[in-house]
């Protein structure tokens, strides 16, 4: 062989050993990236903690189930005390408690009252607002909106629909903090 | 040295890099994990008494059955809870470690505690008789039956439930 070939043999040689050790760097390079990937994940799981939410829905939902059942201290001839659900059927029928009072006003005095004390926006508490609708199912309302606080873009609202003497009602009930 | 044995040395000292370095991503996991045990345990304490609060009110030591008409959700039998209460030595750890439980009437409201005696004209039922700290709380509906004039009638009450949990990181456990 021919002391050209020898050189350029040489060079070739040289040129894919190169080329190897390049391709080694570029591989282990990738995989250090990958495990540091891996790693920001894994890291990133395990320092995030899940944060209580303020309002949980199942509070909103049990408000609701709860407050529909509250013994009012307007009563009919058939009832002394009459419960929220059946109040309501009686403020769509126009009815006058025993005492002479009007049921509707009974009802929304009532469902004030209950909502303020259980739904306290005063001061630096959470919760920024509320809003509570009772409609018959044509879409009348049965009494007006009550309402207090500011609509934020937070909120969780329920609805419950129910039949307590043959008619459908539905109660809306959001709250916004 | 020929190249084969170089490529194995390589190859050597690459799984041991490897090795030594996942060996210590564990062992800072590991430190990490158990550095945050009692955290993790008040965490599950919380994760229960959420859950406890979320059904309690429809268990049988709770809930009103149709003692009230018919089937009602959410709704608490106010005298249960009070033989409850007497009985609540029988029931110590039933709901899980120092898990204490106390009924807050919202509306109408008040502090007056309740015992045998002024029931039920109180507003708070504890039933282990020792104070909440860090709690979850849930609606629910009180009810009880109420004498008027010699007629029984159901009295339902908006309350609350608020369930408490034991605070690992305040032990010295």
């Amino acid at each position: 062989m021919s002391k050209k070939a020898q050189d350029q043999k040489s060079k070739i040689s040289s040129a894919i050993q190169n080329k190897s050790a390049q391709e080694e760097l570029i591989g282990f390079a990738l995989i250090v990236i990958l495990v540091a990937i891996i790693g920001l994940i894994f890291l990133g799981f395990s320092l995030r903690n899940p944060q209580k939410e303020i309002v949980e829905s199942y509070e909103v939902e049990s408000f609701i189930q709860a407050f529909l059942q509250y013994t009012t201290d307007c009563g009919n001839y058939r009832e002394a005390y009459l419960g929220i659900q059946k109040l309501i059927s009686e403020c769509v029928d126009n009815g006058i408690c025993l005492d002479g009072r009007n049921s509707c006003d009974v009802l929304n005095s009532t469902l004030t009252e209950m909502i303020e004390e259980s739904w306290k926006i005063d001061g630096d508490r959470p919760i920024q607002g509320y809003k509570l609708e009772i409609a018959l199912e044509n879409g009348t309302e049965v009494i007006p909106l009550i309402a207090k606080g500011n609509s934020t873009k937070n909120s969780r609202g329920v609805s419950q629909p129910f039949t307590p003497l043959g008619e459908s009602y539905e109660v809306y009930f959001t709250v916004y903090y | 040295m020929k190249r084969a044995q170089l490529k194995i040395q390589q190859m050597v000292f690459m799984l041991l890099a490897v090795t030594l370095f996942f060996v210590l991503v564990g062992m800072l996991v590991l430190a990490l994990r158990f550095s945050g045990l009692k955290e993790s345990a008040t965490e599950l304490e919380e994760k229960n008494a959420m859950l406890l609060v979320t059904r309690i009110a429809n268990s049988p030591e709770f809930s009103c059955g149709n003692a009230f008409g018919k089937s009602r959700t959410n709704c608490i039998d106010a005298d249960k809870i009070m033989m409850l209460k007497k009985n609540i030595d029988k029931y110590d750890n039933f709901w899980g470690r120092e898990t204490n439980m106390e009924i807050r009437k919202i509306y109408p409201e008040g502090n007056l505690v309740c015992t045998i005696g002024n029931y039920p004209n109180c507003n708070l039922i504890n039933l282990q008789s020792e104070e909440i700290h860090i709690e979850h709380s849930n609606f629910i509906s009180l009810c009880r039956k109420d004498l008027i004039n010699g007629e029984v009638y159901d009295k339902c009450e908006l309350a609350k439930i608020m369930v408490s949990y034991k605070d690992w990181s305040e032990t010295n456990e």
